[in-house]
């Protein structure tokens, strides 16, 4: 294919979009990637997309990568080659090289799609280059990719959206992150993914920042300092954290060099991350036959890339074909226009104006979603979703309707707790993890209902410790009951003191404990106590007649408290309503034969 | 830097083991891998040492994009390791300096 009709640069979801949109109009189309396999940066987002389910939300990244390639794949005059760069792009020509054979082939496409993607921007402290400090698209490829952990403990350098959701896959891996810095006063990201982290107790440290990475051949530790409100160093705060993993996650800039290469005119657009091709509505550039999409053009988001990707292809049509689909092109334009107008694409607005693409904003509802009370003793969900986002599924996946985003997918949820019937869908599609089920009940106890994608998975019955909004221990509580999803966000039904039912956000799991000792004379394990309460020992006098608990020679100075709190963690029942049992002589061990000789002299 | 044997959302179908070397050192891998991938499962962060400074570097961008994990593959310098499949048998280096052979 030496000319093709239609050369798309990089296969990720703007290219594989654009070259789908080409494709189904019967275009000769050539995708090239420089990677060893296509779908660029979707194959590792673990998350569920945000957005309008009509363009994949509530979809993981990862899956999303397979619809499209399964899509592309029906045309047979698409050719899709990986492992294959772009040198360059001249006047006569499209120089890409092959690595495989490592040999170039000169292409003259009647129109190039430029879906180049991004670039990790870069931090300046101290050792900022030693092996150990990765972007966080590098901890993700070594993760969700090729299944690797970066390391054991990570230190995440930024709170915008990327640096959240890292952390939280971090965590899902299993790889402790000591904290996430942000230089400036709030979080970046969306408040769903703050809260994610919040309650798996991820410190985020608002004002701060790392000045140096510590070890001679890989990184073993880091140097972090507090920041005043100008962004400078505060003396006397820098701290030395001990961790093997540095994770900068600051931003993205676009890759726009093949674009300046066509001729195409870059200009400086800070909220879009730096040099940006000028382009159209249309997603073309200053050069007619070049069209952008996706983060290349501006960066945004994986969404807002597939609609742009399909503008740009649709575009491509009609230069090529003198028609295309106009009124399947004015809805994509009105989808991207919805998507961008809510509070958290202000940037990006204000970015695209200086090339004269205006969005207007939209009015949407902020605030309060949860009017619940009035439906006590109902199991309902309870959505903490407060900050106007563009995002639906929860509407779209109600088998009843009770859900309504309304007019904008930036206004928050409004539910109608008369017409739900608790079936928890709602809680397992949302992207954000941000809704939970929840029913007081008549004991004083209540159920929450916590969305979960972590191992291990706990068992109905088992006892967790139920954890709050900032990962701080609340109660231990006993599961309920675990209904699994095939999406894989699992909900784990938990019951605890009503009073704290509002709280508690988030469980966790530990099996550690379960071979520790808690009596250490007659060398009972924590276990051994669980199992006797689950057969129905619920009183201190019986686990120690049953299992020789506190009976050793301590004389239980050492494990009663213990065991009547693993008693009250099990039965619910608080420590001081429960019996602490008999304090029994002799208070020390003694033999016999001390006590049966009269001592020949009294204490004087 | 180990594999993850066990995940909550991914499974991690890996190709065939493979054997590469490092150093000399043999290594294994799984087919569709790459280079640096690898590397780092064997517990290999530090890829190359720079021209000017000898400063240690290791994998920054994993994407092909930022050029820092540069290393000699089968005797030819400044390649890619994060999107280079490793191979049966491969012979990875540090690379030193601009590429200089090593041997």
């Amino acid at each position: 294919m030496n000319n093709p009709d239609l050369l798309v640069l990089g296969g990720g979801p703007a290219g594989l979009c654009g070259a789908i949109e080409a494709a189904r109009e019967g275009l000769r189309v050539l995708v090239v990637d420089e990677g060893i396999s296509p779908g660029g940066q979707l194959v590792k987002q673990t998350h569920k997309f945000f957005g309008n389910e009509n363009f994949y939300a509530s979809t993981r990244g990862m899956e999303i990568a397979g619809k499209l390639l399964k899509e592309l794949s029906l045309y047979p005059q698409v050719i899709l080659a990986c492992e294959s760069s772009v040198l360059a792009v001249y006047p006569d020509g499209v120089p890409v090289l092959d690595r495989r054979s490592d040999s170039t082939y000169l292409y003259n496409p009647t129109r190039l799609l430029v879906a180049t993607g991004a670039s990790e921007k870069f931090l300046q402290f101290d050792n900022n280059d030693l092996p150990g400090v990765y972007g966080a698209g590098a901890v993700q490829t070594l993760m969700n990719q090729f299944g690797i952990l970066p390391g054991k403990s990570v230190l995440m350098i930024g709170s915008g959206n990327i640096g959240l959701i890292v952390s939280y896959q971090l965590d899902q891996a299993g790889v402790e992150v000591k904290a996430i810095l942000e230089a400036s006063s709030r979080i970046g990201g969306y408040r769903v993914h703050a809260d994610k982290v919040k309650r798996l107790g991820i410190p985020v440290l608002l004002n701060h920042t790392i000045l140096k990475a510590i070890g001679e051949k890989s990184v073993n530790g880091a140097l972090i300092t507090a920041l005043d409100e100008r962004w400078r160093p505060v003396p006397g705060t820098e701290r030395e954290m001990v961790i093997d993993t540095v994770c900068i996650a600051v931003g993205l800039t676009p890759s726009a060099e093949l674009v300046a290469q066509a001729g195409g005119q870059l200009k400086y657009i800070p909220e879009l991350g730096g040099y940006v091709p000028l382009h159209d509505s249309d997603m073309r550039t200053t050069i007619d036959r070049v069209f952008v999409a996706g983060d290349v053009s501006g960066i945004e988001e994986a969404t807002t890339a597939m609609i742009e990707g399909r503008i740009a292809g649709l575009n491509i049509v009609k230069d090529i074909k003198g028609k295309c689909n106009e009124t399947r092109l004015e809805e994509l334009k009105e989808t991207l226009s919805a998507f961008r107008s809510g509070p958290t694409s202000s940037k990006i607005r204000s970015g695209l104006e200086k090339m004269d693409l205006v969005t207007q904003p939209a009015r949407y509802v902020e605030g309060e979603v949860n009017r619940s009370g009035e439906f006590r003793g109902k199991l309902r969900p309870i959505i903490e979703c407060f900050e106007a986002i563009p995002c639906n599924p929860c509407e779209t996946s109600c088998p009843v309707g009770a859900i309504t985003v309304g007019e904008n997918i930036n206004d928050v949820p409004v539910i109608d707790y008369s017409r739900c019937t608790g079936c928890g869908v709602c809680a397992t599609k949302c992207p954000g993890l941000a809704i939970f089920m929840y029913q007081e009940r008549e004991d004083g106890m209540a159920l929450v209902g916590i969305p979960y994608e972590f191992l291990p998975v706990p068992e109905k019955g088992q006892s967790v410790y139920a954890t709050g909004r900032s990962g701080e221990v609340l109660c231990t509580a006993r599961v309920d009951r675990v209904t699994r999803s095939a999406n894989k966000t699992n909900i784990v039904y938990l019951t605890v003191p009503e009073e704290l039912g509002r709280d508690v956000r988030h469980i966790h799991v530990t099996n550690r404990e379960e071979s520790s000792l808690i009596c250490r004379c007659e060398e009972i394990t924590v276990e051994q106590v669980k199992k006797a309460i689950r057969e129905g020992y619920v009183d201190f006098e019986e686990l120690r007649r049953y299992l020789r608990v506190s009976m050793g020679p301590c004389g239980g100075r050492t494990c009663r408290l213990n065991t009547l709190m693993i008693l009250s963690g099990e039965t619910g029942v608080p420590v001081e309503k429960l019996s602490p049992g008999t304090l029994r002589p002799p208070a020390i061990p003694v033999s016999f034969g001390a006590i049966e000789r009269n001592a020949k002299v009294t204490h004087e | 830097m180990e594999r993850i044997v066990e995940h909550p959302l991914l499974k991690f179908e890996r190709g065939e083991k493979i054997v590469f070397y490092f150093e000399d050192v043999q290594m294994q891998a799984y087919e569709g891998e790459t280079i640096a991938a690898a590397l780092h499962a064997n517990g290999v962060r530090m890829l190359r040492i720079t021209p000017k400074g000898s400063r240690p570097q290791g994998l920054f961008c994993a994407i092909g994009k930022c050029s820092s994990c540069l290393m000699e593959v089968d005797g030819k310098a400044n390649v890619r390791t994060c999107i280079t499949p490793v191979k049966e048998g491969m012979r990875v280096r540090t690379q030193k300096g601009r590429g200089e052979k090593s041997e």
